[in-house]
């Protein structure tokens, strides 16, 4: 009796090797698929230098923003507002950039970072979820956006746009992710936002401060996105009411097609940032080569979506899905 | 008695290896109470669950007044007169108390798809007046009303439709003196109305009291049937666990000297609703045991020690005066809490082992910030093989594994960070007897090497076999202490606890 | 018993309770209607301006109606404002062929196969509800691109009558009724709160929880199809909207939904979804009449959501909110 229930007990064990192993390289897996689809489909266009270079002109800004919403989202919030946080910033960073860009950079961060204390605070000291105060201060921030742009796009210094380099921006991008994927894999940040997120009730009676670090989480992902908008402005020069638009669902999309699952805890990994990213880019801009129009495309971008989540989403038996 | 009502023939379930119920055949009289005991993991939940359609069997049937039960949820058993009260919360917030009871059964209330909501009260109000429940309202929000209100509308809702068979799943733990009458005289009346009733207990004397037979599971199968009349809690002791339990199994020292070290204070320590100015001291090397009845406050003050309490006012200080205002306070300053709660509370169950055990320690392991994954896994490694956590790696989900290895690798956990004074609430609940040893030998190890324990238990043996001293608790306040003495029973207990 | 018990005695009485919660609305209303008649007593509150208000706000209390039987299970759904671009362009494209019955029969089927779409994908890939109407909100603007040949789509003048009184009021109306007498007289409005209360034992009970939550979206999806009638009956046109602009159209009717789930306790959430929206109208109404600009409109929905959804919440001590 007991020689079967270890051998029935090793193949229960190789059965969940293989599903965690399975969820790590099935978003890789979809990266690698996807590229060779669209190489196919394409001639080969999509990897072509300035196809690619255009590919990641987009992943920039998307990326770092995921950074931030990747820890929300980990410690099982969920973040709706980087959009429009990325449009104020950004017009921080244009409007300052008169004085002084290094100004500008940290005025952006601190003003995406109080946003995000808005945030913190409504959902830690009200105890509103996170979903619905940042759906809120979303409304609010792409309103006042749209009232400071209202005359005219709010221009940033004309110089700015020299800094438009991709070495320049590579880097920078580098620099966070590199920074934030130590900073979670080897402090004890990675281990925390992991067991709120598994755990919440838990987590606290073992010493960490659950409140204290989702509010910081929030401020964190403001400040990214306010850093993310560095990027964005000396990409685009000047801030228009749509600065942002949308860029909450496209966070929301990329990082589900990269495997996060959805309600954060234990099994997210940094990688799903990156992979997700990249999908999303390679996705949309296939679909622009393909010459689609831009209904078609939505539609598919609906679609593998729709297929892609209902492969990787994480069902346990017996769990609620709301 | 002597008739059949109902039988159970073969029933067989498993959860992926482990087989929880193996080729149970059961038979039951009409108005007969049988008690049904087991330690846990014995399948008595497992059983009753299959018989009241909460959970699909594998194999084997029941047959119900020569019907074979047919069912695929609780609301077709009710049809065919089974039902069950449920160890937690059977009722759901956000309706009435009429609709709680009748939930699932409107269609006699419903004409073309309109809901006679009138009549619907009307009907439940009759019900509560019968049962004598006159302080419950029929159109309030149940809401509006406790756990033990609520414990009895699940009562009435499990009852009104005079089922044949009524399981009573450990509900009377959580009832305070006056639930537990209702629940007897209920119990009572089911049997004079020729039905019978399967009464689950862990409390032994309540189950030889109020039962007319006791059947015994053991590890999924059936052990005997006994009439309560013939027997004793030793007698069922012995039936659970299979050999002798001798008191080797507790401590066996006797008239040790404490020591005058005082590392814990508790000074004039409330909790509004909870707890009323508590004070008392705790000694280096003592293991200080709190007992009383469930709502005593006792499972409060575990929390409050740890300051996981909210509105806790008084102070709790250590011998060198530094007070424990925070959670992350109280583990700095080596405090540990296993809490009751275990799966809430003490561990992250969806999480690794890993994690588990090196969260309250991570500020010692990491490095001027560093925290390295292959220090991490060899400290988890370490502690959870000192005290043979039954897993497959580190690296398994707690999730997985069974109560009483869950409760190891809280203690790991505490035996990782090196906790000077550990605060256990209830450590051996729903824990097999095989691991309940393992602990018991773990606190006197703990013990012999200066360490200061705590323990909250509602066993009353275990308090007695293993605490230097015990503190009885009544409504939120110190009503008594009793020292470590062989004469010591269960009555001197008591006589403070009610 | 001292003063607070007795009210508090008074609260759960069922009858009182209700009149209690509505004459509280009236109040707010009120209020708020009174700060801006002081603030600008020429252009603001005459009574034809409130009718007027009155009438706008009807259009999204329709919607609320339909949002709170799906909140209240705890699901969310971002489709709304996709199906509310759809439906209005299918039935104005039927009503050229069969007049009102067209329009009519157009909205609300278009409306209805939205909702079983929805629901069935919800229920048979268990996908979390917020993910998925993701996906599916991307699907059903492009389909409604494709259906609009990208054409505006105007309504005939003669067809007009939904987009003015009495035609919107009776037509609101009979929708208001309908989801009352769903939510108060029937199985599906317990059940509905039985799921959103406790799924677990709700399934235990024989609820077919799978069932109500499809029949929770085709009711939701019924009823943003009939104020698809009305949102098109006023405006006159609709043009199809993609890259996820039709999200706008959501948050009006989310607001009011909340406002009905604040006063759920008062047993009467209909009314207070009417009232809420008719709150709502006013502030921003009002702040136009003060000469805020109309971007301002969108930093008062945020924030009024926001300080609502504050002040009414009470969650327990210690429970974890995500």
């Amino acid at each position: 009796m007991s020689e079967q229930t270890i051998e029935e007990k090793n193949n229960k064990v190789k059965g969940f090797l293989n599903k965690q192993v399975f969820r790590t390289l099935m978003p890789l897996f979809g990266l690698v698929t996807i590229i060779v689809i669209f190489a196919l489909l394409t001639d080969m266009r999509i990897v072509q230098g300035n196809s690619i270079s255009l590919i990641l002109s987009q992943v920039y800004v998307l990326v770092i923003a995921c950074t931030g919403v990747f820890m929300v989202m980990t410690v099982g919030g969920l973040d709706l507002s980087q959009g429009s946080i990325l449009g104020i910033t950004s017009i921080v960073i244009s409007a300052l950039s008169f004085y002084s860009i290094l100004l500008a950079v940290i005025a952006g961060i601190v003003s995406g970072a109080c946003i995000g204390a808005i945030n913190g605070v409504f959902h830690v000291r009200f105890k509103i979820p996170s979903f619905i105060v940042t759906i809120c201060t979303m409304y609010l921030f792409r309103g006042l956006c749209a009232y400071i742009t209202t005359n005219s796009p709010v221009a940033a210094v004309t110089s700015i746009t020299s800094l438009n380099d991709t070495w320049f921006k590579v880097l920078l991008t580098l620099a966070v992710l590199v920074v934030v994927a130590l900073l979670f894999r080897f402090t004890k940040l990675g281990i925390s936002l992991r067991a709120i997120g598994a755990g919440e009730t838990a987590a606290r009676f073992s010493g960490i401060r659950t409140d204290r670090t989702k509010f910081l989480v929030f401020i964190a992902a403001g400040a990214l996105t306010g850093f993310a908008a560095f990027l964005n402005v000396i990409k685009v020069g000047s801030i228009t009411a749509t600065a942002g638009n949308q860029l909450e669902i496209q966070i929301l999309i990329a990082l589900v097609l990269g495997g996060l699952p959805i309600s954060g805890g234990s099994k997210v990994r940094f990688s799903n940032i990156i992979i997700g990213t990249l999908i999303f880019c390679v996705l949309n801009n296939g679909l622009v080569m393909l010459g689609l129009d831009s209904a078609v495309q939505q539609l598919v971008k609906g679609l593998i979506f729709v297929i892609v989540v209902t492969l990787t989403i994480d069902r346990k038996s017996g769990q609620v899905i709301k | 008695m002597g008739e059949t009502v109902l039988y159970a023939e073969n029933i067989n379930k498993s959860f992926g290896i482990t087989r929880a119920v193996k080729n149970v055949s059961l038979s039951f009289e009409k108005g007969e109470i049988r008690g049904l005991i087991g330690e846990n993991g014995s399948g008595k939940s497992t059983f009753v669950s299959m018989l009241c359609g909460i959970l699909p069997i594998d194999a084997g049937r029941f047959v119900l007044d020569q019907e074979e039960l047919k069912i695929r949820n609780q609301v077709e058993a009710n049809r065919r007169g089974v039902s069950i009260i449920v160890q937690e919360i059977g009722t759901l917030s956000g309706l009435t108390v009429a609709e709680n009871i009748f939930l699932g059964n409107e269609s006699r209330f419903v004409k073309f798809g309109i809901k006679n909501t009138t009549a619907m009260n009307r009907e439940a109000s009759k019900l509560l007046k019968k049962y004598g429940f006159n302080h419950i309202n029929a159109s309030t929000m149940i809401d509006h009303y406790n756990f033990e209100d609520r414990k009895l509308i699940e009562i009435v809702k499990a009852t009104y439709f005079d089922p044949k068979i009524v399981v009573i799943d450990e509900t009377t733990t959580a009832l305070s003196q006056f639930g537990r009458e209702e629940l007897y005289k209920h119990i009572k009346r089911i049997k004079e109305e020729g039905n019978t009733v399967i009464f689950i207990s862990h409390d032994l004397s309540e189950v030889i009291e109020y039962t007319d037979t006791i059947s015994v599971l053991r590890d999924g199968d059936f052990i005997d049937t006994v009439k309560s009349s013939e027997v004793n809690e030793d007698d069922l002791k012995r039936l659970m666990v299979g050999r002798e339990l001798g008191s080797h199994y507790y401590r066996t020292d006797y008239g040790q000297p404490m020591s005058d070290e005082v590392v814990l204070s508790v000074e004039n320590v409330s909790v509004p609703d909870e707890l009323d100015d508590i004070s008392f001291e705790l000694h280096k090397g003592e293991i200080l045991g709190f007992g009383g009845l469930s709502e005593c406050g006792m499972h409060e003050l575990g929390k409050a020690i740890f300051a996981a309490s909210y509105d806790r006012s008084g102070k709790v200080s250590l011998a060198d005066g530094t007070e424990i205002k925070s959670i992350k306070n109280a583990i700095r300053h080596n405090i540990a809490y296993a809490s009751k709660d275990r799966d809430n509370e003490s561990l992250v169950c969806n999480d690794t082992i890993r994690d588990n055990i090196c969260l309250p320690s991570v500020d010692d392991l990491a490095e001027r910030k560093i925290l390295l994954a292959r220090k991490m896994n060899k400290f988890a490694k370490k502690y959870a093989d000192k005290i043979s956590v039954k897993m497959t790696g580190i690296d398994q989900y707690v999730s997985d594994l069974s109560g009483g290895n869950k409760q190891k690798v809280v203690l790991a956990r505490w035996l990782g960070k090196d906790s000077d004074i550990i605060v256990l609430d209830s450590p051996t609940r729903g824990i097999d007897v095989k691991v309940k040893a393992d602990i018991y030998a773990l606190m006197s190890d703990l013990k012999s090497r200066g360490k200061s324990i705590i323990m909250i238990s509602e066993e009353i043996q275990e308090l007695l076999g293993m605490s230097d001293r015990i503190i009885i608790m009544k409504n939120g306040k110190i009503s008594g202490e009793l020292m470590r003495d062989p004469k010591l029973c269960e009555e001197d207990l008591i006589a403070k606890m009610v | 018993m001292n003063l607070s018990d007795r009210l508090q005695k008074l609260k759960t009485n069922k009858a009182f309770g209700r009149y209690y919660g509505i004459a509280l609305l009236i109040i707010m209303a009120f209020v708020f209607w009174a700060i801006f008649k002081i603030l600008t007593p020429d252009n603001f509150g005459s009574m034809d301006k409130m009718y007027f208000y009155l009438q706008s706000s009807i259009i999204y209390s329709v919607g609320a109606c339909g949002f709170y039987f799906i909140v209240v299970m705890g699901l969310f759904d971002f489709s709304i404002g996709a199906n509310i671009v759809l439906s209005s362009i299918v039935g104005v494209i039927l009503s050229r062929q069969f007049g009102y019955a067209g329009l009519l029969i157009g909205c609300i089927a278009c409306g209805t196969i939205i909702g079983l779409l929805n629901g069935t994908l919800y229920v048979k890939l268990k996908i979390p509800s917020m993910i998925v109407t993701v996906g599916l909100m991307l699907i059903y603007e492009s389909v409604a691109s494709f259906v609009a040949q990208g054409k505006e789509q105007s309504l005939d003048k003669a067809l007009q009558a939904f987009g003015h009184a009495p035609g919107n009021i009776i037509l609101a109306l009979i929708a208001f009724f309908v989801a009352s007498l769903i939510l108060k007289y029937t199985k599906i409005g317990t059940y509905c709160y039985a799921i959103g209360s406790n799924e677990y034992v709700a399934k235990n009970m024989g609820i077919n929880v799978n069932k109500y939550k499809l029949i929770g979206f085709v009711l939701l999806h019924l009823l943003v199809g009939v104020m698809a009638i009305l949102v098109v009956s006023y405006g006159t046109s609709m043009r199809a909207i993609t890259g996820m602009g039709s999200m706008e159209f959501n948050f009006t009717p989310l607001m009011g939904c909340f406002f009905g789930l604040a006063f759920r306790k008062y047993n009467s959430p209909i009314i207070a979804i009417v009232i809420g929206e008719f709150i709502i109208a006013l502030i921003f109404n009002g702040f136009i009449a003060i000469g805020a600009p109309t971007t301002i409109q969108n930093v008062i929905t945020g924030a009024a959501l926001l300080i609502v959804v504050a002040l009414t919440i009470k969650p327990a001590k210690g429970a974890v909110i995500k």
